[in-house]
């Protein structure tokens, strides 16, 4: 052979033995073991179980060996110089003015620069107990001072930007004062100028809300309460001149004219393309540096005013915080549920950018700590994590839900008994157990059950824990009761070894026959599990007769055709917070969302009640009752949320907590001021 | 020519015309808009979206969307990104550009000299088991799974060997405390050092092709030694300045990143110029001409590499040329799993968000490259090929 073939082969069984080395798992071995096991033997004819010693073959791979301390050997938390994240997608702005606005909303912008700006009034990631941030104590209530409703809130004396300066009542009440003059949109909308008219500060250390109507829960504990401050010794010079321009140029304009719009889109552009280089911080984190493509840095703040806050949860409710000489206390403090201290306890935080994948492989091979995805790990991925010792898993729940609405316009779905016939018939168990085998959980009213507070475990069910067979059979007489008939009953066929006779030819209480209807649901390549559902659906229905047929179809076409009213049924899904006032926003007569022209006389009544209570307790009886009314009237047929995978490299890092709600990195964004470096 | 080249650029303006148009009426007919992503966020109001929608332009008439991006073409703005905004879409693609080029022109340039070679030793050494063996795994390359098998990469080297680095195109690590004089907190460390790599493997390339040019006339032995000499001297002159320039460490960075896309993308695009080039070769070799040089006595290597690999070299120079623009889309799917920032996946994200104005500044950018790169190949046939001569 010449020297040529022979570097061929030679290189040939070169890649040959790259692949084996990288293939290759551990041979199988055999261990015979002793173990106690029940059996049942037959004593003088009798069968009795007793208790025997046997010796078991176990055929076992051995996991590798790893230069890692025991996985199951207690693990201590503490200070680390950098907790390194895989994030990804990239940044899109530094400038918060735009990253908190409607077009420049990207997640990932929150991931970064969340932590930067103060707010009054937080909620806890574990529990969500709601809590004061940088504010002292609670806000007063709401009180009438001559046209006004006025509550005032203390702010802690310790609260420092990273340039220096004292976080102030003025940066808060500038920052409102910015948000209500341009009519700043998207999550800014917090600072709502229908129920807010300003904030006065009255000194450094006190804030005074002014709101020229009445708000309830969401607008004022929810909203105002909870929305970012910025540094007005910062962008003062900046925004100042463009709010100057806005109320002078403003003047005598229509707030509906094609000229205020432009005057808007102009100044609301120049405020979104403003130099965020050198903002300060007020939070756990200051901004360090952004390698576009490549990486976020950002360094622990070393005046951050709730460093080493100690929070101490309660089991009945109880909350604590303790965070230098400031303490909050609320709630029964009797028995201790969890105990656990704020960071950050890295030094530095790197983001690095990878494709889905990538990242995975990245926390695999232990370059990355933990991997921030919105929607967690996919199944594929966490059975690839698995069999890695050093990554821990765990699962939370989305607070979300997907559902199948129904368009009231037509006079068909209208008619509350078809809604229910159909909300009895969809197996919800059977779907998500069976067919979807797991990768969903079902959901029965609008607030998911993960959000405990709010949730209403009392709501009625149609035909809850039914088989198949019970299940048409209360549909039928849901239906009959209500006055529909049919050329052909569904009947259930014990010949066929127990399966539904499709009924044919259903007529209404009117006795004209149900027109056809078209489900519109997302394609498979889009959201599978929609899709599935979507087809199990239209079966389920026409087993009752109805002429349905599902369409998957492009995504943002169903939104396309939702917007334009031509549609009868969807099945789409919302993405949820945690005070349930967008049961309202979703539903009530006059919202933008109510695409389906839902219109109930008691739920309006109820959300109307609702918007305006400040109390949390009472909010949230009226809360359980408009569950109720909206799981009968059913505008929306609940289908399911789906469990959230986070994992983690353990021998880098541990959290004080695991079950958030939306996940660690979905919800709580990888937990960055509390992550702990492995020790 | 002259008169030759002015008819193809007037050609090339009108496609470029028909092309922007078709584009931006595909674009537009895609069902929804960049402001479908707020529809699941309950915080944002339909009333907002509507404002989103007015302050984009997307309420405005198609033929009014139209004409403005026509106006903003020709004033070279090219408008301001949807999904990014408010960045212009021009910054944008400066900001990729260059990690792109870096990337796709390097494994481009490698896997048509390594295509090229080989295809010309198999052609000639037909019917061997290394023609069937290297002929089999080059339809196995050009045929497999691009995301599987970048992913595979991955796993093997980046993952379970650890050589190398499992994407990205820096190790943060190095680069967080990395300072570079002069230049400001704010810009961008690694488009620094892309530009500076492009521009010395520019000067080089121009350099090296001077030396081809005046060693032309040497016989065969000395314009070898000169030729490998010269390379050799060329890049230890480049590694001396990278050396002190004291961001030489952030370069080797991006190159150790750079070795598992570029084996890549080598690997997948090898195939398809080993196999064009074998066939041309072999189409070649049966000419009467290589004949008559073996009958005069010419040796092999001669006839194979002068007489017939010549004539072999300009379909697959032109696939090369042509090429070349494209490598400015850069590979989405390369882009995505190696997680390389630059203009495939820029596209990718710009086309899932429906970012009207970054997918048509992209397209028009590669489409712009793509035409004058048909004209370029054009007149290369010229300079390559004596009997060829346009009127």
């Amino acid at each position: 052979m010449s020297t040529k073939k022979w570097f061929v082969l030679a290189g040939f069984l070169v890649v040959l033995a790259l692949a084996f080395a990288a293939c290759a798992t551990p041979t199988p071995v055999e261990i015979i073991k002793t173990v106690i096991v029940t059996e049942e033997v037959m004593v003088e004819g009798t069968p009795v179980v007793k208790e025997v010693v046997k010796e078991v073959v176990i055929t076992a791979t051995p996991a590798p060996v790893e230069p890692t301390a025991d996985p199951n050997a207690p693990k201590e938390g503490g200070q680390g110089d950098v907790f390194r994240a895989a994030i990804l997608e990239d940044l899109t702005t530094l400038n918060y003015w735009s990253a908190y606005g409607p077009i420049n909303s990207s997640m990932w912008n929150y991931v970064v620069e969340g932590t930067y700006h103060p707010i009054a009034y937080g909620i806890g990631y574990h529990r969500w107990d709601y809590a004061p941030a940088i504010a002292d104590g609670m806000p007063t209530d709401l009180e009438q001072e001559g046209d006004f409703w006025v509550s005032t809130v203390k702010i802690r004396k310790d609260g420092m930007w990273s340039d220096g300066n004292p976080v102030t009542a003025h940066d808060w009440a500038w920052t409102a004062d910015v948000a209500l003059k341009l009519n700043l949109q998207g999550n800014w909308s917090g600072y709502d100028p229908n129920y807010l008219d300003h904030i006065e500060a009255v000194d450094d250390n006190t804030a005074k809300l002014y709101y020229h109507t009445k708000p309830g829960l969401a607008i004022h504990q929810y909203g105002v309460l909870g929305k970012p401050w910025m540094s007005k010794a910062f962008w003062g010079p900046m925004v100042d001149p463009l709010v100057e321009r806005m109320v002078t140029e403003s003047e005598g304009l229509d707030k509906e004219s094609d000229a205020y719009t432009a005057l808007v889109t102009e100044i609301t552009q120049q405020l979104e393309t403003l130099d965020a280089t050198g903002e300060p911080s007020a939070g756990a984190w200051v901004f360090g540096q952004w390698e576009a493509g490549a990486y976020i840095e950002n360094v622990r703040h070393e005046n951050y005013f709730d460093y080493m806050r100690q929070v101490t949860e309660y089991a009945n409710g109880g909350f604590k915080q303790v965070s230098g000489d400031y303490t909050y206390t609320s709630g029964d403090t009797s028995q201790v549920e969890l105990e656990y201290t704020e960071g950050p306890w890295f030094d530095k935080t790197i983001f690095s950018i990878y494709s889905s994948d990538a990242a995975v492989l990245a926390l695999d091979a232990g370059e990355v700590g933990f991997v921030i995805t919105p929607n967690g790990l996919s199944e594929g991925q966490v059975a690839q994590l698995e069999p890695n010792p050093n990554v821990s898993i765990v699962t939370n729940v989305a607070n979300g839900f997907r559902y199948l609405s129904f368009n009231f316009n037509r006079p068909a779905l209208a008619e509350k008994a078809l809604r229910q016939a159909i909300a009895c018939v969809v197996d919800k168990e059977f779907l998500t157990q069976s067919v979807l085998q797991g990768a969903a959980i079902p959901v029965n009213t609008i607030v998911p059950e993960s959000n405990a507070y709010w949730y209403n475990p009392e709501v009625p069910l149609f035909c809850e824990g039914m088989t198949t067979q019970e299940r048409m059979v209360e549909s039928v007489r849901i239906l009959k009761e209500a006055g529909y008939t049919w050329d052909t009953e569904p009947a259930w066929n014990d010949a066929r070894g127990g399966s539904v006779d499709y009924g044919v030819g259903l007529k209404g209480p009117d006795g004209q026959y149900i027109p056809e209807f078209t489900l519109l649901a997302p394609t498979a390549g889009y959201d599978p599990l929609r899709a599935t559902t979507g087809v199990y659906i239209e079966q389920w229905m026409q087993q009752l007769g109805m002429p349905v047929k599902a369409q998957l179809i492009n995504f943002n076409r169903i939104l396309e055709l939702r917007a334009s009213g031509d549609w009868d049924m969807y099945i789409l899904g919302w993405g949820l917070g945690v005070e349930p006032s967008y049961a309202c926003d979703f539903l009530q007569r006059d919202s933008g969302w109510n695409f389906g022209a839902y219109n109930s006389e008691e739920f309006e009544t109820l959300c109307n009640a609702y918007k305006a209570e400040t109390d949390r307790d009472k909010a949230r009886e009226i809360a359980m009752d408009f569950q109720e009314v909206l799981a009968e009237d059913l505008p929306y047929l609940y289908l399911f949320t789906t469990p959230l995978y986070d994992a983690w490299d353990n021998t880098q890092v541990m959290f004080p907590f695991t079950e958030v709600a939306d996940g660690i990195g979905g919800g709580a964004y990888g937990l960055q001021e509390y992550v702990l470096s492995v020790q | 020519m002259g008169k030759y080249i002015l008819k193809r650029l007037v050609q090339i303006v009108i496609t470029l015309f028909i092309f922007q148009t078709l584009l931006f009426v595909v674009l537009t007919a895609m069902p929804g808009d960049v402001t479908n992503r707020m529809f699941g966020n309950p915080d944002i109001p339909p009333e907002a979206i509507e404002q989103a929608k007015e302050r984009l332009g997307l309420n405005d008439p198609i033929l009014v969307q139209y004409a403005r991006w026509w106006r903003n073409f020709a004033t070279g703005d090219l408008g301001v990104s949807f999904s990014e905004y408010p960045k212009p879409v021009i910054d944008i693609i400066v900001e990729r550009v260059p990690r792109t080029l870096t990337l796709f022109l390097t494994a481009t340039l490698i896997q048509f000299t390594v295509g090229f070679t080989s295809g010309r030793v198999l052609a000639w050494q037909r019917g061997g088991l290394v023609e069937y063996g290297s002929t089999l795994v080059g339809v196995l390359l050009f045929t497999v799974f691009t995301p599987w098998f970048g992913l595979m990469m991955i796993f093997i080297f980046g993952a379970r060997l650890r050589w190398l680095p499992l994407g990205k195109f820096l190790d943060p690590r190095i680069w967080s405390a990395a300072k570079i004089p002069g230049l400001a907190d704010s810009a961008s460390k690694g488009n620094f050092v892309f530009n500076r790599m492009l521009l010395t493997a520019s000067i080089i390339l121009i350099l090296w092709l001077a030396i081809l040019v005046l060693t032309r006339k040497l016989n065969s032995f000395q314009r070898r030694r000169i030729l490998w000499g010269g390379t050799a001297g060329l890049l230890a002159v480049a590694g001396i300045v990278w050396a002190l320039s004291g961001v030489g460490h952030l370069a080797w960075d991006i190159i150790v990143h750079m070795i598992l896309p570029v084996i890549t993308v080598t690997l997948v695009g090898y195939g398809g110029t080993m196999l064009l080039t074998r066939q041309t070769m072999l189409d070649t070799l049966r000419e009467d001409y290589i004949q008559t040089a073996r009958a005069k006595g010419v040796p092999e290597v001669m006839v194979r590499n002068k007489h017939a690999a010549r004539n072999a070299l300009l379909p697959v120079l032109t696939n090369l040329i042509i090429g070349i623009p494209f490598t400015l889309s850069g590979g989405i799917i390369t882009e995505t799993i190696f997680s390389w920032p630059g203009m495939g996946r820029t596209l990718l994200n710009a086309t899932a968000a429906e970012d009207v104005p970054l997918i048509m500044g992209v397209f028009s950018f590669i489409g712009i490259l793509s035409l004058l790169a048909h004209l370029v190949a054009d007149l290369t046939y010229a300079f390559l090929d004596p009997r060829i001569r346009y009127a």
